[in-house]
């Protein structure tokens, strides 16, 4: 009996997490994707009708806002924080004396709640209040600052506020990775008179090929799960003008009653992140194996 | 990458570092400074940085008003909770697939992380049926047990990285010495294993203590966490900033203070685990 269980133990203890995992996230996927094939309002119906929700779905403005909006978001949040994160970690890197500290303040924003810290931007940006007061108050007048509240720009509010958020995480992770490149071979290239900026583009930065691909991943994955800061900052507006997928989805879930819209919805958000996460994950998984 | 640094370049560099410092903190700062001035002197033109009553006249307010302390509580169940259970859970996980790994093991830890890739609104509406049906809508016990689910991934892929950096040879020595499996854990394991732990546990308790998606789902009045009450102050209130400001410094002191003296650990977690 105690061999048997011995033998076994390790893959009894991994059976929970495997079971819990496999149901409330398989399950429960599965669930929404039979929803969204259903003409569901505000309660769940489970008679299949076909993919007419999606087809509804295409054709709604709304929905195309909010996929606009994740490209625009997703594209300028991730190359922005991942340049800011390379600035700052370089910065970081030059035997600044209270390093410690400054990288945890650097990464204050990361541990801090969205919606928390969301109210802070909300007074930055605000027109009447904020950044927009204090730069007419250094004597220049005519400047204006109002993207919060104008429909074409609320969502760059959004990244100013993701890239704040995010740059310092950025910035550990390739610290970490400029602290591991071999010392040997930097100071062979001073040796032979390389300037430093050339070291950085021609050794350094390529050598960190692995941290670019895990601070994309990561940022990828919080760019589409985007939902607190929308929520804290905008709360999708003006109008529905800084709608994300996740907030389009909820808005349907909660506050419209069109059970079915939401989940055609979700099923869509899940496909993007398949087609653009999951392959980089394998890839990474397979050069980690090799 | 190390290299000589002429002390000018020195004090510049750090200069330059703290400059940028003070900008990322500058967000954080204000709410601070804003939670201590009155309504009129927070939304004063052009702002005032320093120079005002200082007073604490909106801390009373917002405590007495909101009953503030029901939703500390409920922060600090559902996210030491969640935390508490999640690593119970994880740890036996981890260390089975660090220390007697099989052919698939790589493979399972990176389908269970992939799933913390999707989104999290592909199984909301299911769960909050579930919740229904199960009378946990809006309980602190509901919301334990999915942040545990939602970060089990987390926990376990952490875990793992820092499991798999304890040499096999120390555990192969102690068993040799006829230790058992249970004392193995206990007397070896363990204590090797408590940083690691320590920087799972604090993003754990971060990753819950801010959860937003799913306390602002699935609570209401009970069971509601500091999250949602700042969420709940922002829109009836949303042109009260002092008061606003110092519900939110109220929310954020616990995990910038927790933060300050556990640097490392944070720095670790908040990187899950690839900062050692």
């Amino acid at each position: 009996m105690t061999l048997w269980l011995e033998r076994h133990v390790p893959k009894l203890v991994l059976a929970p997490s495997f079971a819990a995992i496999l149901l409330f996230v398989y399950g429960f996927i599965a669930w929404t994707g039979w929803i969204s094939l259903t003409k569901s309002r505000l309660m769940p119906k489970y008679d299949i009708e076909g993919v007419q929700q999606y087809t509804r779905l295409f054709d709604a403005p709304r929905w195309d806002v909010a996929m606009n909006n994740l490209y625009i978001f997703g594209a300028l949040f991730i190359v922005i924080a991942m340049v800011l994160g390379l600035l700052l970690a370089i910065l970081l890197d030059q035997k600044i004396r209270t390093e410690g500290v400054l990288r945890t303040i650097y990464l204050y924003p990361m541990a801090l709640s969205m919606i928390v810290t969301g109210t802070a931007w909300k007074w930055i940006l605000n027109p009447g209040l904020g950044l927009e007061k204090v730069v007419q108050g250094w004597g220049f007048e005519n400047f204006k600052f109002d993207w919060l509240v104008n429909p074409d720009y609320a969502i760059y509010t959004i990244v100013i506020a993701a890239v704040w958020q995010s740059s310092g995480f950025v910035m550990a992770l390739f610290l970490a990775g400029l602290r591991s490149v071999d010392s040997e071979i930097i100071k062979a290239a001073q040796v032979d008179g390389i300037p430093t900026t050339r070291i950085y583009t021609a050794i350094i930065i390529p050598s960190m090929a692995p941290i670019f691909l895990s601070a994309f991943i990561v940022l990828s994955h919080l760019a589409i799960k985007s939902f607190d800061l929308v929520i804290a900052m905008t709360n999708g507006g003006p109008g529905y003008a800084t709608d994300l997928p996740a907030t389009y989805m909820y808005a349907m879930a909660f506050s419209r009653g069109d059970l079915g819209q939401a989940a055609s919805s979700a099923m869509i958000m899940m496909l993007v992140v398949f087609t653009i996460v999951v392959p980089y994950l394998y890839s990474e998984l397979r050069t980690r194996n090799d | 990458m190390a290299r000589a640094v002429t002390p000018q370049r020195k004090i510049i560099n750090t200069a330059a570092a703290w400059a940028v410092g003070l900008a990322i903190f500058f967000p954080i700062l204000w709410t601070i400074l804003t939670s201590f001035k009155t309504e009129a002197q927070a939304i004063a033109d052009p702002p005032i940085f320093l120079g005002f009553d200082w007073t604490l006249e909106n801390y009373k307010v917002v405590m007495e008003r909101s009953d503030y302390a029901k939703y500390l509580w409920n922060s600090i169940i559902i996210a030491g909770g969640s935390t508490l259970l999640g690593v119970i859970i994880a740890v036996p996980a981890a260390w089975s697939m660090a220390f007697v790994p099989s052919r698939r093991t790589k493979d399972i830890l990176m389908w269970m992380l992939s799933t913390k890739m999707l989104p999290a609104v592909g199984v909301l509406y299911p769960i909050y049926l579930l919740f229904i049906k199960l009378g946990i809508l809006d309980s602190q016990i509901g919301l334990v047990i999915v942040l545990m689910l939602i970060n089990l991934p987390i926990i376990v892929w952490m875990l793992y990285t820092y499991f798999k950096e304890i040499p096999g040879e120390i555990l192969e020595a102690a068993r040799m010495d006829g230790a058992t499996l249970k004392e193995e854990v206990i007397y070896i394991l363990t204590p090797m294993a408590v940083p690691g732990i320590a920087s799972t546990i604090l993003l754990n308790v971060i990753l819950a203590w801010n959860e937003a998606f799913w306390t602002l789902n699935l609570t209401a009045a009970k069971a509601a966490p500091l999250t949602a009450f700042i969420a709940s102050y922002s829109s009836p209130e949303g042109l009260f900033y002092a008061k606003l400001s110092a519900a939110s410094t109220m929310a954020i002191a616990p995990i910038l203070i927790l933060g300050w003296f556990s640097q490392k650990q944070l720095v670790s977690g908040l990187t899950f685990g690839a900062v050692k």
